[in-house]
């Protein structure tokens, strides 16, 4: 991004928030949530804070929406400090996990809401809360009453209440993650949609990277109160800066650099490889016969182990298996196998792994 | 902290506050402690002093005097002991009711919990002449030789205090989660050990918060007791009021007062950690999915037996029996005690008809249900506040359990201090006591805790992230409270303004003391008639009692339909 572009969206400065312990002569004897972040949210750009429960993010966000005190640093938005701003005053709208709809008003009530506090015309509240409504696919619902809603629908609806006053930022603290699964993944396209349409700047909380990766244009990973990594989904999933955010991505196992078999790359001393969920095959049980005979084109065998259990989804069959990888010891890990032999993959049976390079990627050790 | 960070309080330094809102919050809490000061703790404090202070210097010799007459420790015995049985035997049978009523489903459900609910408003003066007409010699239940005894008293008490029981056990039980259960019973329990050790201790908070308020209730009895007891049994409240009135010995009744304080004090500190425990979360579900239908004859014969008798003997009963016997008179069945409601009664028992009398009722009713709300109003949008320091959290609680004292304190101590001090309230040369204002103010303090414990659980259940949603959508503190707490608490209040309604018109003890005769409020004239021989008065005490009854109830009534269902809008009561 533009170094003028940042400057017009949400700059967060080595934020501290602290929670509880209000110790005698400011002595801290609460808890830091918020340890130190610094981030840049450029105008029209969506970012997900990505990181497990508990690591702050949800802080985060709640100091930038001007519900928490900043222990220390700065937040600002085009420039302007944001201290001492109330958070009515921000323009700034929030969206959470369960939506807190109002439940004493209707759908286009709700929708309507933010716009009635600005003082709009009745007729311009009418047309934003039915074009809001058409964004979020919800056309026709405006005088269903709350209770009358699914899970997604609320979800849909405290969408289209937090966008329709024009939010200068719009934050959304896991808004999906108490919807069932494909639920969350359909929505997470049609949240990525509409803030693209209406060319919203977002700041998005989840700890599910899939969601980040759907929804952000950049993802910074957050953990234990500090900002680990931020960068663009696929260069975020490519070069991991650390092991501990390959870790949170969901890269399985590490294996020092120069293990026999995994592939050399020249100037990386000290890298460790990083296997991805696809990193690892199960080599077929004819190949695993012909092996030490002549080549089958088939990858060589890298390491052995025994099957645990195997699931079959989307397409493939996951094999959990027990193995002792070169270089990182005992561990379970997950391969994939693109065959099934007669009668499934049995836990106990002795398979053979082929590394895959391209699910893999190195990191820093 | 996701999600969970704003109830602790941060060490950050603090926001800058808008003075604006400040100020607003300054008047909020200013408001309620004034009219508190000035009609609660001044008069009751002065009287207190009156009994203590003997030419101008602290003298508290009357402690050692009173305590060591028998007749203290007797009326002390006599409180603590009918309380206790009153509690105990209201818990006992208020369980099963509160089981049949809430968590079973049966057609005419709606109706009979809106009818066992009916004691607990009606004005304890027409219990009391409800009992005394049914207990009395020549009464269907005259041949219990009950009429003056202790177990009338404790009866009537209970009359009273079953539906405190059944609906704050209920509204818990309804809501309760019945897998816990059915996991137990899975487990190889058997229904009773899954009861006993699953959803007694689930309804645990609940059944100590009704047993300590109904003990405060009981403790303080005084209509009810003034009416049924005689000369033989009273309790601290009715000894406080004869000692004042009769033999005008203030120290004695100063004394008195004070042990009322702490005997209340104890008890409400029992409340206050039954209904914290209460507020945490249980597992809740909806009620329509834990009801279940009523098996008159298998697993609920047992409760519904005990309901039917509780409810058809104990609450029906006196009701039904009151109203026979207004219908009956020496001639035979007539409504001739109705009609004799538009004189003053044989012999001019009263300065004005009954009908003036319930006229000044309703209009001080109306004028204390106003004050009521306002200040109530107040309190409980203040205490339902969570501020993130400490101080302001301890300011707070200290706040709710201040606005609670008129619970307990004697309605007697604070008539009577009112006579004493407001004839120049504050050194202003404006003799409130003329002014017809003082019967509503008294009313309204006694009525103000009622308003506080209905609203205060509506607006602490609204989610803080709802607000905080509505903040973020560009409403300022002041529109936040207009367009979420407002219309969410509306219905809480509807209730509110019922019961504060209901107590004003049926309020004894401190109205006794300060309404004059031509300003005489249904109650006052109801035990005026008793009190006078005839059996003209005694016909027309219980036809007032009737009408005062259907007042009541008529208003009670209105207040629930307001209610509607929603989750909450019980309130304590």
């Amino acid at each position: 991004m533009a170094e003028r572009e940042a400057t017009r969206g949400l700059a967060v400065r080595d934020v501290v928030v602290r929670y509880g312990g209000t110790g005698r002569r400011g002595r801290n004897t609460g808890t830091t949530a918020v340890d130190g972040v610094s981030l840049e949210v450029a105008a029209g750009e969506v970012l997900a804070l990505l990181g497990p429960s508990g690591c702050g993010k949800s802080s985060l966000l709640r100091a930038v929406a001007g519900l928490e005190p900043l222990a220390a640093g700065s937040i600002t938005f085009a420039g302007r400090d944001l201290a001492g701003v109330p958070v009515h005053r921000r323009g700034f709208g929030l969206m959470f996990q369960e939506g807190q709809l109002f439940p004493h008003r209707d759908v286009a009530g709700n929708v309507a809401y933010g716009l009635q506090t600005a003082g709009a015309p009745r007729a311009q509240q009418a047309s934003r809360v039915q074009e809001l409504l058409d964004v979020v696919g919800l056309a026709g619902y405006g005088s269903r009453a709350i209770a009358t809603l699914s899970g997604g629908e609320r979800q849909r609806v405290a969408l289209a209440r937090s966008l329709a006053p024009h939010p200068r930022l719009l934050l959304l603290d896991e808004p999906l993650s108490a919807l069932d699964r494909g639920l969350r993944e359909r929505l997470a396209t049609d949240v990525r949609a509409a803030l693209t349409a209406t060319g919203t700047t977002a700041l998005f909380v989840t700890h599910d990277h899939d969601e980040a990766f759907t929804v952000a244009d950049r993802v910074a990973v957050m953990d234990a109160g500090r900002l680990l990594q931020v960068a663009a989904p696929e260069d975020l999933w490519r070069a991991p800066a650390s092991r501990r955010v390959a870790e949170f991505l969901g890269y399985q196992a590490f294996v020092p650099s120069g293990v026999a078999g995994t592939p050399v790359a020249p100037e990386s001393d000290g890298d460790v490889l990083a296997i991805g969920p696809q990193g690892l095959r199960v080599q077929d049980r004819a190949e695993d016969r012909s092996e030490g005979r002549a080549e089958t084109g088939g990858p060589s065998p890298w390491a052995r182990g025994v099957v645990v259990s195997s699931v079959f989804r989307r397409g493939a069959t996951e094999v959990t298996v027990d193995t002792d990888l070169p270089g990182a010891g005992e561990r379970r890990v997950v391969a994939l196998a693109t065959t099934l032999p007669d009668g499934g993959w049995q836990p106990g049976a002795h398979v053979a792994l082929a590394l895959d390079p391209a699910g893999c990627t190195r990191v820093p050790s | 902290m996701d999600g969970h960070g704003h109830r602790l309080s941060p060490t950050a330094p603090r926001r800058r506050r808008v003075p604006v809102r400040a100020l607003a919050w300054a008047g909020a809490v200013a408001v309620p402690l004034a009219f508190l000061g000035l009609f609660f703790a001044w008069p009751v404090a002065t009287l207190v002093a009156r009994g203590f202070v003997a030419d101008g210097a602290l003298d508290l010799s009357g402690f050692a005097e009173v305590f060591s007459t028998p007749r203290t420790w007797r009326i002390i015995g006599l409180t603590l002991w009918q309380a206790t049985l009153g509690t105990a035997l209201s818990v006992l049978l208020g369980i099963p009711g509160a089981y049949v009523l809430y968590r079973c489903r049966f057609p005419g459900q709606r109706f009979w919990r809106a009818f066992v609910t009916v004691p607990f408003v009606l004005p304890t003066v027409v219990v009391g002449v409800a009992f005394r007409s049914l207990l009395v010699e020549g009464g269907p239940l005259g041949f219990l030789g009950l009429d003056e005894s202790f177990a009338a008293i404790v009866l009537a008490l209970v009359f009273f205090n079953y539906s405190v029981v059944v609906r704050t056990v209920g509204g818990l039980w309804e809501r309760l989660d019945p897998r816990a259960e059915e996991a137990a019973r899975a487990l190889g329990a058997t229904p009773w050990r899954a009861f006993r050790t699953v959803t007694l201790p689930a309804l645990g908070p609940a059944v100590a918060s009704a047993a300590s308020l109904v003990f405060l209730f009981c403790a303080t009895a005084f209509g009810v007791v003034l009416v049924l007891g005689g000369i033989r049994y009273g309790t601290i409240e009715t000894e406080i009021w004869i000692q004042t009135t009769q033999f005008l010995d203030l120290r004695t009744a100063a004394v008195l007062s004070v042990v009322q304080l702490v005997v209340v004090a104890g008890a409400l500190t029992v409340a206050n950690r039954a209904r914290t425990r209460r507020e945490r979360a249980l597992n809740l579900s909806s009620a329509e999915r834990s009801a279940r239908p009523l098996r008159p004859f298998g697993a609920d014969a047992l409760p519904l037996a005990v309901t039917v008798v509780v409810v058809g003997g104990l609450i029906a009963l006196p009701i039904g029996n009151l109203l026979v016997r207004s219908l009956r008179t020496p001639a035979g069945w007539s409504l001739d005690n109705y009609r004799n409601l538009g004189t003053t009664g044989g012999r001019n028992a009263l300065s004005v008809t009954v009908w003036e009398a319930a006229g000044n009722s309703l209009r001080t009713a109306a004028v204390a249900t106003v004050l009521a709300i306002v200040v109530g109003g107040l309190v409980a949008l203040v205490v339902s506040r969570r501020p993130r320091a400490r101080a302001g959290r301890r300011a707070i609680t200290l706040l709710d359990s201040v606005f609670m004292l008129p619970l307990g304190v004697s309605a007697v101590t604070v008539g009577f201090g009112f006579l004493i001090t407001l004839d120049r309230p504050l050194g202003i040369d404006w003799d409130l006591r003329t002014s017809g204002l003082l019967v509503p103010i008294a009313q309204a303090v006694v009525a103000v805790p009622l308003v506080v414990r209905t609203v205060l659980p509506v607006l602490r259940a609204i989610d803080p992230r709802l607000r905080e949603a509505a903040a973020t959508l560009g409403a300022s503190p002041g529109r936040v409270l207009a367009t979420v707490d407002g219309p969410l608490a509306v219905r809480s209040l509807g209730l509110a303004v019922g019961f504060a309604f209901a107590v004003s018109l049926g309020e004894f003890g401190a109205t006794s003391f300060l309404a004059r005769p031509d300003t005489a409020t249904l109650p006052v004239v109801i035990f005026r008639l008793i009190g006078r021989p005839g059996v003209e008065n005694y016909g027309m005490a219980l036809a007032a009692s009737v009408v005062l009854a259907a007042l009541t109830a008529t208003v009670m009534l209105l207040a629930e339909r307001l209610r509607g269902d929603r989750p909450g809008g019980a309130g304590e009561f």
